[in-house]
């Protein structure tokens, strides 16, 4: 660790930020070809204090992203992988009987894999919703409750949920409000011809991809905490929050009976169309959150429209639900977040 | 509101300075007080363009206007110059409306320059964000950063650079008004002079009614043509017209139509005011002759003419609205004579030369017929070519050398406008749309040129000149 990187451990710069990132970038793509996109909104999601649901066939790298990044980080890492029998305390822990030196018998409390710094989900759509409602105090308030007695999650805490598209049979979608508690929805797409090759060659050779962790590990949770804090100093003017605003609130639709003062949003027949529920204010949360990531990654200290655009989708289109007509047409929550942004654009113009 | 809120910080800076400490926030309020001093200036360009626009447009749209009415008042019939000068009245000051609308709309707030320097220069909302937040008390820990940020970048929303232009374009739109109302004018002035000469040359023609085609006129139609003949004429013209069926518009007088009178009228009054013209411009005087039926011609003349000396109202002047002043009482002074129907008609069949001294006097009738038929006679021979071999003539050079007759047979169109005197613009008028006519030359009648010389067999010759010695 540099002289530099001491002072920054203290108070972090926008340029320290912006070089602790795209060096997080360059030790995780040592491991994960491609998928830039989908690794610069991951660690936008863990900078911004959230956390991230990642959708990918099977063998695109999710696990692999995922371990990749605690060892870049050089924070504990857990994994989980859901099933149906899965309980809650299973995730959050239990009491056990211990014998002490004494031979006195008492329960003590047993951390589960959630008490760690990043936590992997693997297949969390498998899992009851017993279990999966157990992992959302852990990530909404960083705390589980075991027995009546409170435990608080090391910070920084990061969950980062996988969710198989494919084999729904026997599988528990997520609710609404499970999914509306991560920041991003992040995609993994295959991987192009490419991207594909270098894949093989990189993995199926006898020597080590050789990541380097970025942080200490006595003072990595010190600094990224310190790079989330620089995050939220980011400064966001009022019209680009009404921006946000008006993005999510164009994301309703008019003739849903939740939303009220119809004349300010701006209308779209496909929202109205095609989309049952609209994004919560979390979303906006989100939007801003993550902008804020996108405007200290371009050496800004302030927030811009482009920002907001730039995040829009991972941020919004996991909370827009989609009615049997979208289905039956074949639109997904993207085209709904595209178009939205395009309708918001043009009502500002 | 930017100055204001920095006069609010360096004030209570003044009064608390354990509050403000100056080592640490007064460079950033410098920095601050840059860039708004930068966004001050732009901003007072930009409003400088929102003014020259709102002016620029509006001075051109006033200047294009009243070129174009100016322009046409002198060029177009009152019909068209009062529509395109109505339309010009309209759009003028809708366009200027517009304009300054429009110049309303861009009127720049420090806010509003701000962002559009955001927008040019690509600082991604650096400089709406400062001003925002500087209104704030609470600017965050990153403030210092972010003016320090845009203070570096200061030259790329330099005013100059973000807004090049110091003259708005409607500069343009004030220079193309310019050069129109540059080409209006010596349009004017050149038809200014064509009025004045066509004021200074009558015309007279003088037609029989038998050889006029008429037919109707387009509404507004100005040919410049008088119509006067006697009152008999008028009425056969008027029973020709009615015939065709081109006087319509007498017999169905509607508010329409003395609408459209009114609004002609003004409109004429409007173009003289614009042209300086206070009386009509000196028109073609068509004077009608009825060569087919003289005898009832004569007599209607006679009854028409002793009324006219009664009211001055008379039928004979109803269709002169528009001659000169002066000439109102004038009949026509040289009418066509068809050469054969002179010289089978009796001695009153001068009696149509005579119709302008009868406008006179008419108990002067009897002798001026006397007198027109002895300058028959007596030859117009500058007039008519009948007269050289006519009555008249020297027997003895009644023969010689035929001669090479020029032969014209061509006819020709003349678009007339004639309205009654009651039907006018101070009378209950309703619309007359004037007819045009074609008068081509009848079948019966010989060319307006000489008679030829011919040969004469040397049997027959005897037999003539008998006959003119007689």
């Amino acid at each position: 660790m540099t002289d530099m990187d001491s002072a920054a451990l203290e108070t972090p710069t926008v340029a320290d930020f912006a070089r602790t990132f795209r060096r997080i970038q360059a030790e995780i793509h040592k491991v994960i070809i491609g998928h830039e996109q989908a690794v610069e909104e991951m660690l936008s999601a863990l900078f911004a204090g959230g956390h991230v649901l990642i959708e990918g066939v099977p063998g695109t790298g999710k696990t692999t992203l995922v371990k990749t990044l605690g060892l870049a980080l050089n924070l504990s890492f857990n994994r989980i992988q859901f099933t149906v029998d899965l309980m809650p305390a299973d995730i959050t822990g239990t009491r056990v009987i211990e014998t002490g030196a004494d031979g006195r018998r008492e329960f003590t409390f047993q951390p589960g894999p959630v008490f760690c710094h990043i936590l992997l989900g693997d297949e969390i759509n498998r899992a009851t919703p017993k279990t999966q409602s157990a992992l959302l105090e852990a990530m909404a308030e960083l705390q589980v409750t075991v027995a009546g007695i409170t435990h608080v999650l090391p910070p920084p805490y990061f969950v980062m949920a996988t969710l198989n598209p494919i084999e729904m049979e026997g599988t528990y979608p997520l609710p609404e409000a499970q999914l509306d508690r991560f920041l991003f929805k992040v995609r993994l797409n295959y991987p192009d011809e490419a991207e594909l090759t270098r894949i093989i060659s990189s993995t199926t050779g006898p020597e080590d991809a050789g990541i380097e962790a970025v942080f200490h590990v006595a003072e990595a949770p010190q600094r990224i905490e310190a790079l989330k804090k620089l995050v939220r100093e980011v400064m966001v003017a009022p019209e680009i929050e009404q921006y946000a605003a008006r993005v999510v609130r164009a994301t309703q639709p008019q003739n849903s009976r939740f939303v009220s003062d119809e004349a300010r949003a701006v209308h779209d027949d496909m929202v109205n169309r095609y989309v049952l529920f609209g994004s919560s204010p979390r979303g906006a949360q989100a939007l801003i959150l993550g902008a804020k990531v996108r405007a200290l990654l371009d050496g800004r200290a302030n927030v811009a429209r482009e920002d907001i655009d730039r995040v829009a989708v991972p941020g919004l289109a996991h909370r827009i639900m989609l009615n049997y007509a979208a289905h039956s047409d074949g639109i997904d929550a993207v085209h709904i977040v595209e178009r939205v942004l395009k309708s918001v654009r043009a009502a500002r113009a | 509101m930017r100055v204001k809120g920095l006069r609010t910080i360096v004030n209570r800076r003044a009064l608390n300075p354990a509050m403000y400490p100056r080592t640490n926030e007064r460079f950033p309020d410098e920095k601050l007080g840059r860039i708004l001093t930068q966004l001050r200036a732009l901003r007072s360009r930009l409003n400088l363009l929102a003014i020259q626009h709102g002016l620029f447009y509006s001075l051109a749209m006033l200047i294009a206007a009243g070129a174009i009415v100016y322009a046409c008042a002198f060029t177009l019939s009152p019909l068209n110059f009062m529509i395109i000068a109505a339309i010009a009245a309209a759009t003028a000051p809708v366009a200027i409306v517009t304009a300054t609308r429009t110049a309303w709309s861009m009127r720049a707030s420090t806010a509003r320059a701000a962002s559009l320097a955001d927008e040019r220069a690509e600082l991604k909302g650096r400089l709406a964000t400062i001003v925002t937040i500087a209104q704030h008390r609470r600017r965050g820990p990153m403030w210092s950063y972010l003016v320090e940020d845009t203070l570096s970048r200061s030259e790329e929303f330099a005013p100059a650079r973000i807004e090049r232009r110091r003259i708005s374009k409607g500069i343009f739109a004030l220079a193309g008004a310019l050069v129109l109302a540059g080409i209006a004018w010596p349009i004017s002035k050149i038809r200014h002079a064509q009025i004045a000469a066509a004021n200074q040359r009558p015309d007279d023609l003088t037609l029989d009614l038998n050889d006029l085609h008429l037919r109707p006129a387009d509404p507004g139609d100005d040919s410049g043509v008088t119509v006067s003949a006697d009152p008999a004429t008028m009425r056969q013209l008027q029973a020709r017209l009615a015939h065709d069926g081109l006087d319509a518009g007498q017999g169905n007088s509607t508010s329409l139509d003395s609408l459209v009178n009114h609004a002609r009228d003004l409109a004429g009054n409007l173009q003289s005011k614009l042209t300086g013209q206070k009386s009509q411009p000196q028109r073609l005087n068509l004077k009608l002759a009825d060569a087919a039926d003289p005898f009832a011609q004569d007599k209607d003349r006679n009854n028409n003419f002793a009324q006219q000396h009664k009211h001055n109202d008379n039928p004979a002047g109803q269709f002169q609205r528009d001659q000169p002043a002066g000439k109102e009482g004038d009949l026509p002074q040289n009418p066509v004579h068809n050469e054969n129907q002179d010289q089978d008609r009796p001695a009153g069949a001068g009696d149509m030369g005579n119709q302008s001294q009868g406008g006179k006097n008419s108990a002067d009738d009897n002798q001026d017929q006397t007198a027109d038929a002895n300058s028959q006679q007596n030859g117009d021979q500058g007039s008519n070519g009948g007269a050289a071999h006519g009555i008249g003539a020297d027997p003895d050079s009644l023969f010689g050398a035929p001669a090479q007759a020029k032969l014209g047979s061509e006819g020709f169109e003349i678009a007339i406008e004639a309205r009654p005197l009651d039907k006018g613009p101070k009378g209950a008028g309703h619309a007359y749309e004037p007819p045009k006519v074609r008068t081509t030359l009848s079948t019966d009648q010989e060319p307006d040129e000489p008679v030829a010389r011919t040969d004469v067999p040397s049997e027959d010759r005897t037999t003539i000149k008998r006959v003119f010695e007689r």
